[in-house]
């Protein structure tokens, strides 16, 4: 690829870019959140048209319209997000789009053992009976691999593959990639998790800002060195002191979430924070953290079980009675519960504020209190506007999530449930959140943090609950917790 | 100073960005009627330009298409209220006649002062629309029925049980008995006129009176700002902690109340009677919403769309009668226009679902 160049409006998302591949090398594509990295491998498998620039294979010049160009030229890519369909099996999955047939009909039997072959061929074990839906995470993504394969690929491009794998099944991905490159694929891979390049690639490539900053062999850079090309400055490791912990703020006792079927989707979890610690709750996505957070939050009433939040027991109560009885919360999706795209700033920044004496009087509001109100929260927490009139959908990721992080750091409470609060934003904001987060926590509140963020967690939380199908599958103290037994227990595996 | 300029900057963006589509649509409705003109044999120009005249230059015209427009404007602030909320309200029609019908029959047969009279007849009207319009709100609520359904059904129920009553028990025996309405209010309970040769009534003034309480309402009060909200985005209010409950029926109460000023307005200022269809044939209810949808739910803009849409009702009459050109005209270049900001609607949410579809990958 030369000079490849993409301009959205007045936005370059890659300015310039060269990229080169060679045969049965691995190379990695690093930089923050909106350096360019996904515009371009986009632009490499025909998403996206460039601006300018040129697409060179094996020296022939290419011009993708579509992935279906990128296919036939034997150009494959595992996304983010999995495109399979779940009620299918493994086999159906895999040939879908180029079926075998047996005269006009789908060829059961024959897909069956393809993807058996397939699997012989690159060592990728998989059962082609199985329904995908039941299959875990990481045996969905080798899903996704074979599917690739089976197109034929011979440039594999894997965008953000750990990022909802477990590290066990990290580990199995990266021994995959280079296996698969030992039989002559070529393999991108993008990713912002640094320790998996180090591990894993031939050759990296830093992108910052839509521009190429630079490219070096392996061997010849280490993850200082990447990290500062990414973000232009040094990161600092974060070290956080312990400190004593006060009463017990928080105490989630035998708490049942029922399911649609005999299954609970929370079964009996029982926890507890107490006042100055930060208690994480690591786990695959899927395993009831969201439902936790609804039943915390009023959201969703549980079945049965105790929420003693203050020694006073809100299971079941509403929304704005659990807020009001010292419960802020910094929801998981922040485009589903966080804000409303069509809100103006100030209206998503008064959000349960609304009842303070500072922004209304009986049931008036008061509009220059928002106003104010609603100046403290962008300014302190460094969120890039244009007005408060500005819509929240206009806002990047990264400064819609200070925002509402802003809005419910405001609310003082003894008890800060931050769910995922990172996702999908960038190091520069990732660091200023932990940060708050810390200062919470310093300032004598008790923080539960639901992350799918293995680092994140292990980073800030002062204790760490595992959660595995809606139960408390293990409890750990920073200091004795491991990234491979909170692996085991995420996975559902047993600690010997 | 230069966030000031992009502040002034960004609100006149988004005034042309949210007058444009009205405009526009405005103008391909013209057109669109235009070819029917010429297809009818006439100029459209002259007839426009007659058109025009006879419905906002020429005061008399201009008069009643004020007067044409009160319950309208008056039913538009009832359709947005609810709709910017995210509730469906398409019973407006009926919450209006409901309304209206209990007003009268209280202004007809309530003995004592005339200004009690009056405050009992507007105030039990009102509860009885906004009674009328807490039914498919309890309905959702507690059976989630789809409102959209309930409300639009509702419209029938009212107007055929008004119509019973009109019919039989409360029709007026006196005069030559055909026409099927109940006998005249007190004229001490009428709207004063505002003008002494035309119908133009003190109705008007409590629709701008209407519209200014919901532009207070909706941006001043706590309601307003959560009913907003939800309407925008259910989750988000609920996770923020509103009520929702308790805002969806405010809201709808609250619509009731409103779409019975609007019928009170026809009745007390200028029939001075219920007559059996008079607030479902002339369609009131149906030309509100179009301006609730042709202004995006913006007070001031529905006011001045439903000002247009009457005037629009007024000129097509006027021109039947002096250019032969059939009333027609005015409800086609009116359905166009609606159907242009739709089509406009269409078109955003189509090339959204491709944007997604393209986000999602094509790999298959």
């Amino acid at each position: 690829m030369k000079h490849i160049t993409k301009v959205y409006g007045s936005l370059y998302a890659n300015n310039d870019i060269p990229l080169t591949l060679n045969k049965g090398e691995i190379l990695a594509v690093v930089g923050e959140n909106g350096a360019g990295k996904s515009t371009l491998m986009k632009i490499l498998y025909g998403l996206e048209q460039p601006t300018s620039g040129e697409i060179y294979l094996n020296g022939e010049k290419q011009n993708f319209r579509s992935p279906h160009d990128a296919i036939a030229k034997k150009i494959g890519m595992v996304q983010q997000h999995f495109m399979l369909l779940e009620p299918c099996t493994v086999a159906e999955n895999i040939v879908y789009g180029k079926e075998p047939k047996k005269g006009l009909f789908f060829d059961r039997e024959g897909a069956v053992k393809i993807v058996e072959e397939l699997c012989e061929k690159y060592g990728l074990h998989i059962d082609p009976r199985l329904k995908v839906g039941d299959c875990p995470v990481g045996l969905q993504q080798r899903v996704e691999i074979l599917k690739v394969l089976y197109q034929d690929a011979d440039i594999i491009i894997f965008d953000e593959p750990s990022a909802v794998l477990t590290p066990q099944e990290v580990t199995e991905l990266l021994a995959t990639m280079r296996k698969l490159a030992t039989m002559g694929k070529s393999i991108i891979i993008i990713t912002h998790k640094l320790h998996e390049v180090m591990a894993v690639a031939d050759r990296v490539m830093v992108m910052r800002l839509g521009k190429f900053i630079q490219e070096m062999p392996i061997t010849e850079t280490n993850i200082e060195e990447m990290s500062f090309l990414m973000v232009g400055r040094h990161v600092v490791e974060r070290h956080v002191d312990p400190q004593p912990t006060g009463e017990r703020v928080l105490d989630v006792k035998d708490l049942v979430l029922a399911g649609s079927d005999a299954k609970n989707i929370l079964d009996h979890f029982n926890m507890h924070v107490d006042a100055g610690e930060i208690v994480g709750i690591a786990g695959v996505s899927g395993n009831g953290q969201s439902e936790l957070i609804q039943c915390l939050t009023g959201l969703l009433p549980p079945t049965s079980g105790q929420i003693l939040l203050q020694g006073k027991d809100v299971a079941g109560h509403s929304v704005g009675e659990i807020r009001e009885a010292g419960c802020a919360c910094i929801p998981e999706d922040r485009y589903l519960w966080g804000c409303a795209k069509e809100a103006t700033l100030t209206e998503t920044a008064i959000m349960a504020h609304q009842h303070k004496p500072e922004l209304s009087k009986n049931g008036l509001l008061n509009s220059k209190g928002a106003k104010v109100f609603t100046q403290r929260l962008l300014d302190n927490y460094d969120v890039r506007n244009s007005g408060q009139s500005q819509k929240a959908g206009e806002l990047s990721g990264g400064n819609i999530q200070k925002l509402i992080v802003a809005r419910e750091m405001e609310q003082k409470s003894p008890l800060l449930i931050a769910a995922e609060p990172t996702r999908g934003v960038d190091i520069g904001a990732i660091e200023f959140i932990h940060g708050k987060l810390l200062e919470k926590r310093a300032e004598g509140d008790a923080v539960l943090l639901i992350s799918s963020e293995l680092t994140e967690i292990m980073s800030l939380s002062d204790r760490i609950y595992v959660i595995y199908e809606g139960q408390a599958a293990g409890e750990f103290r920073k200091e004795d917790a491991t990234e491979e037994d909170l692996g085991i227990l995420m996975m559902g595996g047993k600690l010997v | 100073m230069k966030k000031n300029d992009n502040g002034l900057s960004l609100v006149l963006l988004r005034g042309w960005a949210a007058l444009r589509q009205p405009l526009i649509a405005i103008v391909f409705g013209l057109l669109i009627g235009a070819i029917i003109i010429v297809a009818c044999g006439e100029s459209p120009l002259m007839v426009y330009a007659e058109m025009f005249q006879k419905s906002f230059i020429k005061p008399y015209y201009l008069f009643s298409t004020l007067v044409r427009s009160t319950p309208v404007i008056i039913c538009a602030m009832a359709v947005g209220i609810s709709w910017r909320a995210g509730y469906i309200n398409l019973g407006v029609e009926g919450q209006m006649i409901t309304g209206a019908f209990i007003s009268t029959v209280v202004a007809l047969f309530m003995p004592g002062p005339s200004f009690l009279v009056a405050i009992v007849a507007w105030v039990l009207g009102m509860a009885a629309g906004a009674a009328y319009a807490l039914i498919p709100a309890i309905l959702t609520w507690k059976f989630n029925v789809s409102m959209v359904i309930t409300t639009l059904m509702m419209n029938y129920v009212a107007s055929y049980i008004t119509s019973y009553f009109v019919t039989y028990p409360l029709k007026d025996t006196a005069g030559d008995g055909l026409s099927i309405q109940t006998p005249e209010i007190a004229e001490a309970l009428r709207l004063p006129r505002l003008s002494s040769t035309t119908t133009f009534n003190a109705g008007f003034i409590i629709a701008i009176a209407v519209v200014v309480l919901i532009l207070f309402i909706s941006r001043k009060t706590i309601f307003g700002y959560e009913s907003k909200m939800g309407g925008f985005n259910p989750t988000f209010a609920q996770y923020g902690g509103t009520k929702q409950v308790k805002v969806m029926m405010i809201t709808m109460a609250l619509a009731g109340a409103i779409a019975c000023v609007a019928g009170n307005a026809e009745v007390f200022g200028l029939k001075y009677r219920y007559t059996d269809g008079m607030l479902s044939t002339t369609s009131y209810a149906w030309t509100g919403l179009q301006s609730a949808l042709i202004a995006g739910l913006d007070p001031i803009g529905m006011t001045v769309v439903a000002i247009f849409l009457s005037g629009l009702q007024i000129g097509g009459s006027a021109i039947q009668r002096s250019m032969g050109i059939p009333l027609e005209i005015a409800n086609i270049i009116q359905c166009c226009i609606t159907l242009f900001v739709s089509v406009k609607i269409t078109i955003r949410f189509v090339k959204k679902s491709k944007a997604a579809a393209k986000e999602g990958g094509k790999q298959a």
